[in-house]
């Protein structure tokens, strides 16, 4: 029960540069919807030259109106609208000597309904002509770098429907008279536990599984080539008017997303 | 520079961003970096952004996520490497 996705593509840029613009790809104009990005851990290795970097990125999302329609929206923390927010985990590690970037981000709340974990492997292709040093504020440059970097992509989607019905059972002694709040902060007793139970027994066959990890995988589809352009557009800027245009654009696509 | 999640830590995590890019640049990307320059301004950042966690009871979540994960690895993504 379980789907991939795969692509590889090359930006022509090079590492440093697409490296950097990882770490300020949000916003962009092809994700105007992340709210914030937040250092959460960082370690440098002095010994190996490896940086390694933990993020969590909160994004406003909707809930695909399909997947609404197959699963109770209390189970999925939204709002009446599908709206809600997500919590992105991501962890990067750079060695800037090998010339690699690894990444991996994994969603955190529909989490109980939904895994999907999101590899990227980025490489300084091994022959390329270099390129010259990129300037991206006074004074700051870039090194001298080749103008390619390699990028392969995994996202694994799995639905979790199964587990949460063994979870949920587990706890069903415990929470007799279970509460829960609701987006405007009410406490509101939850009525809905009992037939939620039925519903998920008579579905938990596998059919929603199967038909959320379908849903999940066509917005995939659709959403990775926007992620790859939105980091095109970063590096655009980048090599346009480096660090403050990078910054003032996204400043802009702030704004537009308010 | 991308907003923090909790809006008061948002005047420390500029500062802490702008040296960040700035040692990355110079010094971590020419492979001249022989230590994390930023790394006070990080655990300010870091004091600030980890009480804003707690207190929107983010922590658990991330804990528990992490654990679970680590579980789920074991468990259905054996040797996979991304590359």
């Amino acid at each position: 029960m379980v789907k991939f996705y795969s692509t590889e593509y090359s930006y022509d840029y090079g590492f440093s540069a697409v490296s950097l613009a990882y770490f300020l790809r949000y916003p962009n104009p092809y994700s105007r919807h992340v709210a914030s990005t937040d250092t959460i851990d960082r370690h440098y290795d002095p010994e190996t030259h490896r940086l390694t970097t933990t993020r969590l990125h909160v994004k406003r999302s909707r809930l695909p109106p399909a997947v609404l329609k197959l699963l109770p929206r209390s189970s999925l923390g939204a709002n009446e609208d599908g709206s809600t927010q997500s919590f992105i985990l991501e962890k990067s590690v750079i060695d800037v000597k090998e010339g690699w970037m690894e990444t991996e981000s994994r969603n955190l709340d529909w989490n109980n309904v939904l895994s999907v974990i999101e590899r990227h492997s980025y490489k300084r292709p091994a022959l390329a002509s270099s390129g010259e040093e990129m300037d991206i504020s006074n004074g700051v440059s870039l090194p001298k770098d080749e103008e390619r970097t390699d990028v392969s992509v995994s996202v694994t989607l799995k639905s979790r429907i199964g587990e949460q019905i063994r979870k949920r059972r587990q706890r069903w002694g415990q929470q007799a008279s279970a509460t829960s709040v609701t987006g405007n902060g009410e406490i509101v007793p939850v009525e809905d536990e009992p037939v939620k139970q039925s519903w998920f027994s008579s579905w938990s066959s596998g059919a929603v599984r199967s038909a959320i990890e379908s849903i999940s995988l066509q917005r995939t589809e659709k959403s990775q080539p926007k992620a790859q352009k939105g980091m095109s557009v970063v590096l655009a800027r980048l090599q346009k008017g480096g660090l403050q245009a990078v910054l003032e654009g996204m400043r802009n696509d702030r704004e537009l997303a308010v | 520079m991308s907003a923090s999640l909790a809006p008061e830590c948002n005047e420390v995590k500029e500062r802490y961003d702008t040296c960040f890019l700035k040692w990355y640049s110079e010094k971590y990307l020419r492979g001249t970096a022989k230590t994390d320059e930023c790394e006070p301004l990080f655990r300010e950042y870091k004091a600030c952004i980890g009480k804003a966690l707690k207190e929107r009871g983010i922590d658990t979540m991330l804990e528990e996520a992490r654990a679970d994960n680590a579980e789920n690895d074991k468990e259905y993504l054996k040797p996979s490497k991304g590359s």
